[in-house]
């Protein structure tokens, strides 16, 4: 062992970061591709009655300008592509910014151009852009991938009525897209019913599925690319339908053709958070234990899908109540596809998390008090004591970090010029998931490793982790290791998503690469030319690319000598089943707001997470800092306008879509408990990345209340909220 | 009228833009323009001019429509793919590279407007294996997480440290603020910022 697994190792591939040399699916070359260009529905609800390309196809440049006339028949695949149908297949149109024709031309000005001489007739109907439009009383949709709208434990509405405190409140937020710097961009390069996309995708393997159901492929004719992600937040999780289109449109035209999304087009096309709303009721008893939880909420739907993102799980399983009832409603609107978005259960999460802060008020007993009088260590659902959970261990080491003890609790009492200064804090849970994976490992004639499994690393540092398990199990420099991601082709692994890669990728790297090093022990100790001839296996340690007599420190000999004698490559693969869970922690916030203008700023923030064991406590700071961000984006600014007579988006740009610049968020402190969780495989690690960010929103506007006597729920917390 | 041809440089590329067919006219006129692009009345949607491009200190001959920008020319014609496109209207600050050096964002300028410039992009920063101090320093500090606003982030960081705006923390958000990272790196693009002003400053 030498001990990479906890270190803060810097990211490997971070050389090639900074010079410019990591190749990005938009980036590889593909020798005589074409520029594809969406041409995009200008009515939200409608029909397309007629589409002119004849000056599109006079354009200089332009090969080929294909609408529903020239496409093939595809077939709609199930989730994750969520869309419900595929565009380019039929006349109806469900939202604006719908592709209805694609152009394909020899550069991308000259396709960009000719996009725009497309003419399109539409019959349109007036849209329904938001909740307050719908005209429709919500309803209670289908289970989504197995998983019921409805979820009730004990009496809860008896319960209620019989509580000793309640407290009601609506809150709501609007929707928000992920934005990832990176637009999402397909490159589709057919070689007889053989398919090569280049692909900004959280998930080789889940893009190649559904790209082969829309074709009516064997998964075994495509092949996924995506060694670097730049960005995703679950935006390039799901299979969207500009990857079909683009695909279907490659086929036709018999030559490669890349399509990259400009930022608007990424507005309708790629998710979004859907606007929400949450009726929340809580019966507790006069200290504060939670007796009662009744929940309602709604989300957007589309008429094309009714599928829930906006999970209550926190609802359910964040604090001991014996009695809960939640209703995940939806309506629908003609407005594009939600989808999952960096932490869904954010969203419910500061519905509840804001109620427990006003059920503190109403008992004047301290929010933080409050929480641990509803800890739990028993899960909520199965009634099992959950394996490790330190989020009371959380509590004490962010509370004093942060000095919560001397706050003041009487809101409006602290001012500093002209700023009140509030403190505010909130529990943060997420769950993850655990996917079944598979890993290689082969060491070369050079002693080297490569380690192969078609994970990707959308930023989160799980290329350098695999080197760090890889390392370790196998005893040589990290320098000897490699990693190859970000290629269907490779040993199968899932989705870059769902807090779950290290909980689902760890155990089998680790696996392959013990695999691969008992191999060369053996290898070792029954080969005469070897130091190490006839030594017992248990005797071999692996130390920095040697193996090792334990009693006879002398007698060594190299991974490279060994495979080299041996006259061929070791491979080995590994596969470790793991299961999924929770992990925790809480943010403390302290804001300013502007006596008059009531501008709000983050001034400070302290974290504490338990994530089981911390593989790597720099990547794992990354996820916190960029968590506590997004949180304050939400919190504070993040907010997509639709028009509500054309049900278009109004803001599908960066300079009126909102999202923290470096001067909008303070230092972040970040604090981990670091226990190994016994009940993981991936070495005692649970699946962490969106845990940070579920309770920020609530601990900002807890400050914000904390500060000013006032209670904002309806996210964002803008200045016209609290003039 | 639009400015002519010796004025090329101070059009914004929205000016540009809005007379595309006479900016191809006179751009067509320059000495470096292709012999073959005939007379003005000729300029036609899809005629192109040669360029000649000096990009980390080489020089580059590309053959561009004029309504092409600098990033697309750097990316599409010149196979510089480090600098990266994340919204092509000035707002996110991936694409920034250094003219003459001083930090643009290359998606809000021409190509053709850039002859005679020094242009240097990320590719160009590191002396051979030598890292420059602000590239150096993101890597110590983990100041990138996907590296989708890395290449821009580095060129501003090069500008910021170069304009001397690396006083105070606060005063490096303040003029680090126009490269958005969407992973939300700051804290520590500030303190690779501040460090490898240190290192440049010794």
């Amino acid at each position: 062992m030498n001990g990479l697994v906890g270190r803060p190792v810097e990211r490997v591939e971070g050389h090639a970061k900074v010079t410019g040399t990591a190749r990005y699916p938009a980036d590889d070359p593909v020798p005589g591709a074409l520029h594809g260009f969406l041409v995009t529905s200008t009515v939200a609800r409608g029909e397309v009655t007629d589409i002119d390309t004849s000056a599109a196809l006079g354009h200089p440049g332009v090969v080929a300008v294909y609408t529903h006339r020239e496409m093939p028949r595809l077939t709609v695949p199930p989730f994750p592509y969520p869309k419900g149908f595929i565009p380019l297949q039929g006349t109806a149109i469900h939202h604006a910014g719908q592709p209805v024709a694609i152009v394909l031309a020899e550069t991308l000005e000259q396709a960009q151009e000719a996009a725009s001489l497309v003419q399109v007739r539409y019959r349109s109907e007036p849209p329904r852009a938001v909740i307050d439009d719908a005209g429709q009383q919500p309803y209670l949709p289908p289970p989504f991938r197995d998983r019921p709208n409805e979820f009730t434990r004990g009496d809860a509405s008896r319960a209620l009525a019989q509580a000793e405190v309640r407290v009601e409140a609506h809150y709501s937020s609007p929707t928000r897209h992920h934005n990832p710097i990176e637009p999402h961009a397909t490159t589709a390069h057919w070689d007889g019913d053989r398919l090569t996309l280049h692909e900004t995708t959280q998930g080789v393997n889940v893009t190649r599925g559904v790209v082969a159901t829309a074709f009516g492929l064997p998964a075994d004719r495509i092949r996924v690319l995506a060694p670097y992600l730049g960005g995703g937040f679950g935006a390039k999780g799901p299979v969207w339908p500009h990857t079909i289109v683009n695909a279907a449109a490659a086929r036709l035209a018999r030559r490669p053709v890349r399509l990259v999304l400009s930022r608007a087009q990424m507005f309708t096309l790629t998710g979004h958070r859907a606007e929400f709303r949450q009726h929340l009721k809580i019966g507790a008893t006069r200290e504060g234990r939670l007796t009662a939880i009744v929940e309602t909420t709604t989300a957007q739907l589309t008429t094309t899908e009714e599928s829930i993102f906006n999970e209550s799980d926190s609802t359910s399983t964040l604090y001991t109540c014996p009695n809960v009832h939640i209703r995940q409603e939806g309506v629908r609107l003609d407005i594009a596809t939600s989808s999952y978005m960096r932490s869904p259960e954010t969203t419910a999460h500061f519905g509840l998390e804001t109620a427990l802060d006003e059920l503190s008020w109403v008992l004047g007993v301290d929010p933080l008090e409050l929480r641990r009088r509803n800890h739990t260590d028993i899960d909520q659902e199965t009634g099992l004591r959950i394996a490790s959970k330190h989020l009371l261990d959380c509590y004490t080491t962010a509370a004093d970090a942060f000095g919560w003890s001397r706050r003041n609790p009487a809101p409006g009492a602290t001012r500093d010029g002209d700023e009140y200064i509030g403190w505010g804090m909130a529990t943060e849970a997420h769950t993850f998931s655990a996917i079944p994976a598979t890993a290689s490992v082969t060491i070369g004639l050079d002693g080297k490793a490569v380690l192969r499994i078609a994970t990707q690393d959308i930023g989160t540092g799980t290329r350098t982790i695999i080197c760090q398990i890889g390392a370790d199990a196998l005893g040589v420099p990290i320098t000897d290791v490699h990693a190859v991601i970000g290629d269907s082709a490779l040993p199968n692994a899932s989705l870059s998503a769902a807090s779950a890669t290290i909980a689902s990728i760890s155990g089998p790297v680790d696996r392959a690469a013990r695999t691969a090093r008992d191999t060369v022990v053996g290898l070792a100790v029954a080969d005469r030319r070897s130091p190490l001839f006839g030594v017992p296996v248990s005797d071999v340690e692996t130390r920095h690319g040697h193996l090792i007599h334990t009693r006879d420190q002398a007698r060594r000999d190299t991974y490279r000598a060994v495979v080299s004698r041996a006259g061929k490559p070791v491979e080995t693969t590994g596969s470790v089943p793991n299961v999924p869970g929770h992990s925790y922690g809480v943010v403390f916030a302290e804001v300013r707001v502007h006596a008059r203008l009531g501008a709000v700023r983050v001034t400070r923030v302290v974290t504490a997470h338990d994530m089981g064991r911390v593989m790597n406590r720099r990547t794992a700071r990354g996820q916190v800092l960029g968590g506590v961000t997004w949180g304050i984006g939400h919190a504070l600014m993040e907010h997509t306008v639709y028009d509500r007579a054309t049900a278009r988006v109004v803001n599908p740009n960066l300079s009126t879509y909102l999202v923290p610049v470096c001067a909008d968020v303070p230092s972040v402190e970040t604090l981990f408990v670091d226990r190994p969780d016994p009940s993981s495989t991936a070495l005692g690690a649970r699946g962490f990345g969106e845990t940070p960010i579920t309770g920020v929103p609530a601990a900002i506007g807890n400050a914000v209340y904390h500060a000013t006597g006032r209670r904002v729920r309806d996210l964002p917390i803008t200045q016209d909220k609290l003039l | 009228m639009p400015n002519p041809p010796h004025h090329a440089n101070t059009h914004t590329r929205r000016t540009v833009l809005k007379s595309t067919t006479v900016a191809a006219a006179s751009t067509a006129l320059l000495p470096d323009a292709a012999s073959g692009a005939a007379s003005p009345a000729a300029a036609n949607p899809g005629d192109v001019v040669r360029v000649t491009l000096s990009v980390n200190g080489r020089s580059r001959v590309v053959d561009v429509e004029p309504r092409v920008t600098l990033l697309d020319a750097l990316r599409e014609r010149l196979g510089l793919t480090g600098t990266k496109k994340g919204c092509d209207r000035g707002e996110c600050g991936a694409c920034t590279v250094l003219v003459d050096g001083e930090r643009i964002k290359s998606c809000l300028t021409l190509a053709v407007m850039r002859r005679g410039s020094e242009i240097t992009t990320v590719e160009g920063l590191a002396d051979g294996d030598r890292l420059h101090p602000v590239q150096a320093a993101f890597i110590r500090h983990d100041a990138f997480q996907c590296g989708g606003c890395t290449s821009g982030q580095i060129m501003s960081a090069v500008a910021c440290v170069r304009e001397g705006h690396t006083g105070s923390e606060a005063e490096i958000r303040e003029w680090m603020s126009g490269n958005l990272c969407r992973c939300a790196c700051y804290q520590n693009i500030v303190a690779a910022v501040a460090d490898a002003a240190r290192e440049v400053r010794r």
